[in-house]
């Protein structure tokens, strides 16, 4: 950036990205201003909610002062009183999430290139999924206990039906050149599923992945939520269960900005594995 | 069949139709009786109006088709699967997006087995020779149209196959690239021995390269309604054998059949328009 001003003159006539650059400085300004007004937004709705409350238009009682959650947030955090929560709730999310998206991924590679075996299972694929999930959630109690493994389970079943119809779709919208042309080259079954399937069905399995990263985590919190002896589902009930709003609020939050973290990640790794994407199309 | 293979064609295709079912649960025919004998080392062109079904006719020499009745042999060997002999280069981008150049042009060989570097090794001579030495790590939506295809020649060309099936390979092509690259592969061609079977719709790009132009008929259900050995001695200058007076008679002889089928095609679209409007 520092060599900029000495150089401006010269690429101006001749190098085709100086014509690219001053487009580029006004999307970073706009994009500036984007991040100014969103902080602006922020503040004035916390600021007002803030204000409603202390001139009591909203009953904190309902609607606590953001003030005093962000207090609460803190002294959850501070005592450590969230962390085990927390961690209870990660496990189960993560647990639910590998063996969902696992189950997803390699049932939806094998009904996508098994025709036979796509017809057969169909009709059942199609009932569980209109199911309701959130009713299998007692059942699950039962069966599994108040333990971890009745919410692993529980997210197991949200997570597995979004990455396995993705991932079907994904691999059976594959562009037939692309398997023609491998094919020509001597692709055996195993090859072009590691070269042409796997590779092309990455994009929509991402799409997915990013939902079912929240559902894991929403199977988590709604399993404590019905029944648990910790996470911060379990949390959440608790302070409900004494009308601590503040509490309720402060689980929210906390989780709030878990999941925009653990999201991150995930787009990363995409970002990392779709690199070949031409750039417009992976913004 | 009882007539053994006298001389080993490269691509022997026997009275083969290709029926397809439609979704509307009819079908319909897309080629009837195709018999094509491509001898090994010969260039030899398809021309035929649009939905006369020339792509079927390859598919079926590539073994991604199965002719509902006549067979396909290849070098002697029924073809069953996939033609292990043959290299085929599609009129769309078959590069795969996610692979860097050097990676698509390797591929044939790495999936062969042939170590990593080896095959790096390889494929870096082959993009010398097409032109793409300094673009081996760039990915297929970096690249031009032009730069596609040469990488598509570079991925055909690599595993070495006998026989080379081309689908209007440069049709996406601007005119100037396509001359380009038709001497490029008459250059590649000639140090070779393959036998390319090649499909256009263009006659001048047909006759300028072939040894051989075949003339399919009006689909569907079209048939071989012509075959006519273009004999201007090689090697040719592509860029001047417009005006080759043998080339001026070929054309005039080959177009005087092609128009037949052509205006064919278009009268039927025509009363089909016609009959949906009614």
């Amino acid at each position: 950036m520092t060599v900029a001003p000495a150089s401006k003159n010269v690429e101006k006539n001749i190098s085709p990205a100086a014509a690219q650059k001053p487009r580029r400085k006004r999307a970073e300004t706009s994009n500036f201003s984007i991040r100014m007004g969103q902080l602006a937004l922020a503040v004035g709705v916390l600021g007002s909610w803030e204000l409603l409350c202390r001139i009591g238009v909203i009953d904190p009682f309902f609607f606590p002062l953001p003030s005093d959650i962000l207090d609460t947030v803190w002294v959850w955090i501070s005592t450590g009183f969230v962390f085990p929560h927390l961690w209870v709730t990660l496990q189960e999310a993560i647990l639910a999430f590998i063996t969902g998206a696992a189950a997803g991924l390699i049932l939806g590679f094998l009904l996508a290139r098994v025709r036979l075996l796509e017809r057969l299972f169909d009709p059942f694929l199609q009932m569980f999924n209109a199911l309701p999930r959130v009713v299998l959630a007692p059942i699950f109690l039962l069966w599994f206990g108040l333990g971890i493994w009745s919410k692993v389970a529980f997210g197991f079943t949200l997570v597995f039906f979004i990455v396995f119809f993705n991932t079907l779709e994904g691999v059976k919208s594959v562009d037939r050149v692309l398997v023609d042309n491998a094919k020509m080259l001597g692709a055996s079954e195993k090859q072009l599923l590691r070269h042409v399937f796997i590779p092309s069905a990455l994009t929509w399995i991402f799409s997915s992945l990013h939902i079912s990263v929240g559902f894991a985590i929403t199977g988590a919190v709604v399993g404590e939520y019905l029944g648990a002896s910790a996470g911060v589902g379990y949390a959440i009930a608790q302070a409900q269960g004494v009308f601590d709003t503040e509490g309720v609020f402060a689980g929210m939050f906390i989780l709030m900005f878990v999941v925009l973290i653990i999201d991150l990640g995930v787009n990363r790794v995409e970002r990392h594995l779709l690199r070949w994407r031409p750039p417009q199309q992976a913004s | 069949m009882t007539h053994p293979a006298q001389t080993e064609y490269a691509v022997e295709l026997n009275g083969c139709t290709k029926e397809f079912v439609t979704p509307g649960g009819g079908s319909y025919f897309a080629v009837r009786d195709i018999d094509l004998k491509v001898e090994p080392g010969r260039f030899v062109s398809i021309v035929g109006p649009t939905g006369s079904g020339k792509s079927t006719i390859l598919n079926m020499a590539a073994g991604l088709l199965n002719p509902s009745s006549g067979t396909v042999h290849s070098f002697g060997q029924p073809v069953d699967g996939v033609n292990r002999r043959a290299s085929y280069m599609f009129q769309q981008d078959a590069l795969l997006p996610w692979k860097s150049v050097i990676d698509n042009v390797s591929l044939g060989l790495t999936m062969a087995g042939v170590s990593k570097a080896e095959a790096y090794d390889e494929s870096r001579r082959w993009l010398e020779k097409v032109g793409l030495k300094n673009f081996a790590d760039r990915y297929p939506h970096q690249l031009s149209g032009g730069m596609r295809k040469r990488t598509a020649v570079a991925q055909a060309w690599i595993v070495n196959p006998d026989i080379l099936l081309m689908d209007e390979p440069f049709s996406a092509l601007d005119v100037q690239t396509r001359q380009i690259m038709e001497n490029e592969l008459l250059e590649l061609w000639q140090e070779s021995n393959k036998a390319v079977v090649f499909i256009t719709h263009d006659l001048d790009e047909a006759i300028a390269l072939s040894d051989e132009v075949i003339i399919l008929g009006a689909g569907p259900g079209s048939t071989v309604v012509g075959s006519y050995d273009i004999d201007i001695p090689r090697p040719r200058d592509l860029l001047d054998i417009r005006d080759d007076p043998k080339f001026v008679d070929l054309h005039r002889e080959i177009w005087g059949r092609l128009k037949v089928e052509v205006s064919r095609t278009y009268e039927s679209a025509r009363e089909e328009e016609e009959s949906d409007a009614a």
